[in-house]
């Protein structure tokens, strides 16, 4: 199947949606489906590349906006986007998340061609001020004409039907993946004496609770043997750092910064206990990413995060400093107690560092060969008592391969394409249908909509649909 | 994804790493039980907001007493003297109210010297009000209007709000107070209009803010609308429809677009922490 994937968010740009969009293209093509990505020019990165796997990246000269987001201009991009379309002989248009702008407009021009729709939203929004409901009625909009929407929780299934108006039975939940081959434990790294790291990974910003993290930090002023690393950068890093100052931490609290996202597991293998404090989340995955480096995991429960992990792998607690505070404390607790040492015994498949790489080749291996996804390993997640310190700390190896039978990018992939087939099966929508759903949804929109109708018929006549030259596809030489 | 025999599926549940036997698109009867609606809402009463809108109309009769002494003064049915001395003498009384039992002889000390310097500078000042003399009474007039009306519209009225500006509402009236001082005969006139102005729209609002109850309306309104009934009956019918219509109409209009209000809560709302800003930081630690 051609696939196009569509966001105003990839490389060179960092975050979840990237991630989402490069490991999933990664997946389906080497599935042996022909993927395209289309993403606006970041600085001089523009034009067409191929970038690992001969995945092709189409980088639009579009200037930028807001936010790494294209001016929402709905029509102007439409030749362009027509063109691009035509070219690859794109057959499903998959945009993704609702605030690019440029996934939208893609998303439009391929339901105006006739193409399949479908859309994954990766965020959840409120429904309470102004901008909310701006957003929503937008979203609105575009999933009139969207064949199927994607969610990565239930919550954000929820979230998505109420806001969007969408059917039911037109949104999959289908959830983010962790590569586990990437982020493997390694407890050698871990301080040798008595110390428990608690790793902090996540931007610096009001969403991510940073507020939460200041208070719980001089809660710890007192207990010595309890120290910060906090990665990532934002406009709360003064306050940190304010904070660390004034409770005479410098020595304890670690800021490293921005880091790369290749680096992060050089982190989080440091630590022993994970603490996110986001504020809502669709998804997190910085919280797996954790636990499949073998830390335990303390988080706010807000948003899809109660879904995301097993009671094995995570302590939840209310977003409140208390709350969080006794879920630290219970961590700490566990750690304390339990027999686990921090080298582990040679039957847990560890080997030392040298051959780390060999480890991960292997796995890397083991991860290509197509598992079956649907065993699940009933029996070592017993249900845990949330808030014993009895519950015993499990082993990072174990927590690893945990992780690795509940998500991977494989199984991600193969239920995409499920959602793939599923919609080229269905018929497109004709003209008036995306009309009428307009009309439905939000009439103000028909402006813009019949503006790019016109303006496509105007471009069938001038650019024949027949005529555009089709790109030719770089054959993958076996490896 | 593998549909097994209907005999044995087992039970939904609300993660994401379970349901293998469900398709992705799969909705569970337990779709959106946690959603909730006008969680936080707040349904005021009709007592109630009308009680709240006498602020704003406060502020209104305010600048329209403001304006009637500035009436009368033009019209010279009242000398500058007349308005100056019992306005200084209530002036004093709520000074005195306001400082309470915290007065002291140091206190008192401390801010007569603000007011003798504070005098000294507006009576040296007041010259410059004529520098205006030389634009038309009605372009004075409308900008008076306009700067008034910021005044109202940025007047602080209890709520912290982005448009609330208490130094852009101030500013608005005293400008509105010096463009007018220029239409008076003297430079002795124009430093009474500038001290009423001070202590209308300065010392006046401290007052309120203070303590503020809606009944005290009525004796505002009145003296108001009596003094407006010598000045003029237009203006009069103006003031009092546009009292009753802010007071009673518009409170009247907000009660019942009430019944619209449809707020949706759930799980996907961010959660609510107090943000730490410089003020509280030390207090938190």
């Amino acid at each position: 199947m051609r696939i196009c994937m569509v966001s105003d968010f990839f490389y060179p740009s960092i975050g979840g949606v990237e991630e989402h969009v490069y490991n999933l293209s990664q997946m389906l093509l080497s599935l042996g489906h022909k993927i395209v990505v289309l993403t606006h020019a970041y600085g001089d990165c523009s034009g067409i590349r191929y970038v690992t796997g001969y995945l092709k990246v189409y980088y639009l000269p579009i200037k930028v906006c807001y936010n790494q987001c294209i001016l929402p201009t709905a029509v102007c991009n439409v030749p362009m986007l027509r063109a691009v379309l035509l070219r690859e002989r794109v057959e499903v248009v998959h945009g993704h998340s609702a605030f690019s702008a440029l996934a939208h407009e893609a998303l439009m021009v391929g339901s105006l061609l006739g193409l399949k729709t479908v859309f994954t939203d990766h965020s959840l929004f409120g429904f309470a001020d102004l901008s909310a409901a701006l957003t929503n009625n937008l979203l609105e909009v575009n999933l009139g004409m969207v064949n199927h929407a994607i969610c990565v929780s239930h919550i954000g299934k929820e979230n998505t039907v109420l806001r969007a108006r969408v059917a039911k039975n037109r949104v999959s939940v289908i959830p983010n993946a962790v590569d586990t081959a990437l982020f493997t434990p390694d407890p050698q790294k871990r301080p040798s004496n008595d110390i428990i790291n608690i790793v902090v990974a996540s931007r610096l910003v009001y969403r991510k609770g940073i507020d939460l993290l200041a208070g719980i930090i001089p809660r710890f002023k007192n207990t010595p043997n309890i120290n910060f690393i906090i990665v990532g950068d934002g406009p709360k890093r003064d306050l940190l750092e304010e904070i660390r100052e004034k409770t005479n931490m410098q020595e304890r609290v670690q800021m490293v910064g921005a880091v790369e996202h290749n680096k992060v597991r050089d982190f989080l293998v440091r630590g022993h206990i994970f603490l996110n404090t986001s504020l809502t989340e669709a998804y997190c995955m910085a919280i797996v990413e954790a636990a499949s480096c073998g830390l335990q995991v303390v988080s706010t429960s807000v948003g899809g995060i109660p879904e995301v992990l097993p009671k094995s792998l995570i302590l939840l607690a209310e977003p409140e400093i208390d709350a969080i505070y006794a879920a630290i404390l219970i961590a700490i607790d566990r750690h304390r107690k339990s027999s686990f040492k921090v080298s582990p015994p040679v039957a847990n498949g560890h080997l030392p560092s040298e051959a780390n790489g060999k480890v991960k080749r292997r796995r890397r291996r083991k991860a290509d060969t197509p598992t079956s996804p649907t065993q699940l390993p009933a029996s070592s997640a017993p249900p845990a008592d949330q808030n014993s310190p009895a519950e015993p700390v499990m082993c990072p190896y174990r927590c690893n391969e945990l992780v690795e039978t509940l998500y991977n990018w494989e199984d991600v992939a193969l239920r995409t394409v499920k959602v793939y087939d599923r919609v080229s099966n269905e018929r497109p929508f004709t003209t008036s249908e995306l009309v009428f759903a307009v009309w439905q949804h939000g009439s103000w929109f028909l402006v813009f909509f019949v503006v790019a109708h016109f303006l496509m018929r105007l471009l069938e006549l001038w650019r024949p649909r027949k005529r555009v030259e089709l790109a030719q596809d770089v054959q993958r030489t076996a490896s | 994804m593998v549909k097994k025999g209907q005999s044995k599926r087992q039970p939904w549940v609300k993660n994401l790493y379970s349901n293998r036997e469900y398709p992705d698109n799969y909705t569970d009867a337990s779709f959106l039980k946690d959603l909730r609606t006008n969680l936080h809402c707040r349904i005021y009463t009709f007592g109630e907001a009308v009680a709240g809108i006498t602020v704003l109309n406060n502020q209104i009769s305010c600048i329209t007493g403001f304006l009637v002494l500035y009436q009368l003064m033009l019209s010279d049915s009242v000398s500058p003297t007349t308005i100056l001395v019992p306005s200084c003498g209530i002036t004093g009384i709520g000074y005195l109210c306001y400082r309470g039992r915290s007065l002291s002889w140091a206190l008192l000390g401390e801010d007569s010297k603000t007011l003798s310097q504070w005098f000294f500078w507006l009576h040296v000042l007041t010259d410059a009000a004529h520098l205006t003399q030389a634009i038309s009474t009605d372009t004075i007039y409308t900008m008076t209007f306009f700067v008034f009306l910021g005044n109202v519209i940025f007047g602080h009225y209890g709520l912290d709000v982005a448009m609330v500006s208490k130094a852009i509402s101030l500013n608005a009236a005293i400008f509105g107070a010096i463009c007018l001082a220029s239409r008076l005969p003297t430079s002795y006139h124009a430093f009474v209009l500038l001290v009423e102005a001070a202590v209308f729209f300065v010392l006046y609002p401290i007052m309120t803010e203070a303590n503020w109850h809606a009944g005290f309306m009525v004796p505002i309104f009145s003296i108001c609308c009596m003094a407006l009934y010598c000045i003029s009956r237009p203006v009069l019918y103006l003031y009092a429809s546009t009292t009753i219509f802010i007071n009673f109409v518009c409170p009247f209009i907000f009660v019942w677009q009430q019944q619209y209000k449809f707020n949706i809560h759930g799980p996907w709302d961010e959660a609510i922490v107090e943000e730490n800003t410089e003020e509280n930081l030390d207090g938190n630690l």
